[in-house]
């Protein structure tokens, strides 16, 4: 715990910041989303699903916005140096950086995700509190997954530029506002099956590589504890698709197989070893860059 | 029984490091052999074999661009060697990088404080860090930036925030301090604060280590020096070693009651004199006669500088000469002061008033510098 002033430091300083605020507000207006075809679903746990809301747009970019120059740009500025003359290794100045991060973004953005609680209890009465609580954790979990790429980045890359370009067009375009919509075509292209997104084939490989971007894990995840359908896309949506009669472009596991046919990689936990496996891979990767080379 | 044990150990460790004596006897604070960092092609440290002795104040000198900052950056693990090694306080900077930089404060070059927080906040950073029960105030007080302690840093000066690392460098009394151009952006009160710390930390016990190329304040604060170029040490030692092995001359004036010519002859036989003249009343520089040139030139005198007195001489000989009785003789180094004395009494001649004009810590390095790229023929 030698780490911990450097992230208690640092989560001081972003609470400190307007950012950090300003995503608290937008989180307050953007999830809270009653809708009649999740209240006929879930009923009053429509209000956990609020918290879902929080994946795929505005935290992914606030996480970048907020944490790609936190090693890069001090690097460049040299407040770096400051930190690199304390006793403490490399791996540990990582390690306070992320959670200081993590806990400077993730403090406000529950706060909002708190009074969204209040006001769909209010609203909508009682949620299920067991289902609250494991799509509250999951939500942790995928914070800590966009922190942990937004970090790594930023400690991989040598300048600031790189940082920004590599995570608002790699991570946030591609990874996150248009890999849904790419998928179908990447996996016909990739193996020669024709994929028509409104009425999907049983390829099990389609549907992964639909959930293979941290927000699809998240969604298919936290689907699964809000018994929402087995989907990679927002509760809602896959509730839609998976109405009789519905037709959407958004991928659920129900669609293609019958009940029990899907391959158990296709389980809705599957999210979680997905998310767990962006936050390994991308803070091993950027241990291996940080703590090799030269940083000054 | 063991976490008394432990606290007595510690403090057994500390009484034995408070004082002077005991810290000089350890090994070297800072010892790096065949130290080379290269970026590319290009080396910014090459061969370096740098010992910095236990309690001393060494003074690590060189030009802008000549690798002191590498070195620095080499010796806290900022950047990795591409050969050699290197023990600060005993230890490997890479492997025991946390109990290397326990004990180590770091006043680092080019870097930047942190935009919005204060002074506080980055002084509670170390000591927290460091586990050191230091106060914010206490250490802000030493370095003069108390009135600033709850301003963000982002609107400090570059000499204020010179000052909070230096606060920064000082927590936890270190036992090794390593000032990376401390002098810089700091104003005369700064620059004087930085010497003085430096001293009382020296006084502690602490070595101190810093670099400059600001050489007017080198002489005041430290013991020992290394002049670095183009990432190698060029001369080593106490300000003394190095007027004496430096190819720069020391001035030796003396003013003599009797045959000033008989003089200058005796002074230029003594080895070690470069050249010696005859000036008019001390004032060497605009009355000089030189018969160095001029007539053939004793054993002794140094062939290669005798050309550069012809201007100084032709010049000086359409002065009408009044009374010359000073003999101006160049030494390589003042340690054959007495020598030439004891010369020039021993042809009968008086001297009866000398002055040393020593060299100063700029020519030297100037001098050693240039020598060290193959300036010295140029």
């Amino acid at each position: 715990m030698r780490w911990y002033p450097l992230a208690r430091e640092e989560t001081k300083a972003l609470l400190r910041s307007k950012g950090v605020w300003l995503l608290a507000l937008v989180l307050l207006l953007w999830t809270y989303r009653p809708s009649y075809v999740v209240w006929n679903e879930l009923g009053p746990d429509m209000t956990v699903g609020f918290l879902q809301y929080a994946g795929g747009i505005v935290v992914p970019i606030a996480a970048v916005i907020l944490g790609y120059r936190s090693i890069v740009g001090e690097r460049a500025s040299g407040s770096l140096k400051l930190l690199l003359g304390l006793p403490l290794t490399r791996g540990e100045i990582l390690l306070g950086k992320l959670v200081g991060r993590l806990a400077g973004i993730a403090i406000p953005a529950f706060l909002a995700l708190g009074i969204v609680t209040v006001a769909g209890v209010v609203q909508y009465g009682l949620f299920s509190p067991l289902r609250y609580l494991a799509v509250f954790a999951v939500t942790a979990l995928y914070f800590l997954a966009l922190v942990s790429i937004v970090i790594s980045v930023s400690a991989i890359v040598r300048r600031t530029t790189t940082a920004a370009a590599t995570l608002f067009i790699g991570f946030i375009l591609i990874l996150e506002i248009f890999w849904q919509m790419f998928v179908p075509g990447l996996y016909s292209r990739l193996t020669g099956v024709p994929v028509n997104p409104y009425d999907p084939p049983a390829e099990g490989g389609l549907f992964l590589m639909d959930r293979l971007s941290p927000t699809g894990a998240y969604n298919a995840a936290t689907n699964g504890i809000l018994d929402a359908g087995n989907s990679a896309w927002h509760h809602s949506s896959a509730i839609s698709v998976l109405r009789p009669g519905h037709s959407s472009n958004a991928l659920a596991v129900g669609e293609a197989f019958d009940p029990g046919t899907a391959p158990l990689y296709l389980h809705e936990a599957g999210g979680i070893v997905i998310l767990v496996a962006w936050i390994v891979t991308s803070l091993s990767i950027a241990y291996l860059r940080f703590d090799g080379g030269d940083l000054a | 029984m063991s976490p008394p044990n432990g606290a007595d150990d510690g403090e057994l460790e500390r009484t034995r490091n408070d004082g002077k004596q005991g810290h000089a006897s350890d090994e070297p604070v800072i010892e790096t052999e065949n130290l080379t960092k290269r970026y590319g092609s290009d080396a910014a440290v090459e061969d370096l074999s740098l010992t910095v002795e236990s309690g001393e104040i060494y003074g690590f000198l060189g030009p802008n661009g000549a690798g002191k900052s590498t070195t620095i950056d080499l010796l806290m693990d900022f950047v990795r060697p591409t050969e050699g090694s290197i023990r600060v306080l005993g230890m490997d900077p890479r492997a025991d990088v946390v109990d290397v930089h326990q004990r180590v404060g770091i006043l680092p070059d080019g870097f930047s404080v942190y935009e919005n927080r204060t002074a506080r906040d980055h002084l509670r950073l170390v000591i927290d860090t460091k586990g050191a029960d230091d106060h914010p105030e206490e250490l802000l007080e030493r370095v003069g930036l108390a009135d600033a302690i709850d301003d963000d840093a982002g609107g400090y000066s570059r000499g204020m925030g010179q000052r909070l690392a230096l606060a920064m460098a000082l927590v936890g009394d270190p036992d090794l301090l390593i000032l990376d151009e401390p002098f810089s952006g700091l104003d005369p009160h700064g620059v004087r604060t930085v010497r003085e710390i430096a001293h009382a930390e020296n006084d502690r016990g602490a070595t101190v280590f810093f670099s400059s190329h600001v050489l007017g304040q080198v002489e005041l604060v430290c013991d020992r020096m290394g002049i670095l170029h183009e990432g190698e040490l060029v001369a080593e030692g106490t300000l003394e070693e190095l007027r004496a092995e430096a190819p720069v001359t020391t001035e030796l004036e003396l003013v003599v009651d009797g045959d000033v010519e008989r003089a200058r002859r005796a002074a230029s036989g003594v080895s070690g004199v470069v050249d010696a003249s005859v000036s008019m009343d001390g004032d060497a520089s605009s009355a000089e006669v030189s018969s160095a040139e001029a007539e053939a030139s004793p054993a002794g005198a140094d062939p290669v500088s005798a050309g550069t007195e012809v201007e100084s001489a032709s010049s000086s000989r359409t002065a009408t000469a009044t009374v010359a009785d000073t003999v101006v003789v160049r030494l390589e180094s003042a340690e054959s002061h007495d020598d030439v004395i004891a010369a020039v009494e021993e042809t009968g001649v008086a001297v009866t008033r000398t002055n040393v004009d020593e060299p100063s810590v700029e020519s030297i390095f100037v001098a050693q510098t240039e020598a060290a790229s193959g300036g010295g023929l140029r």
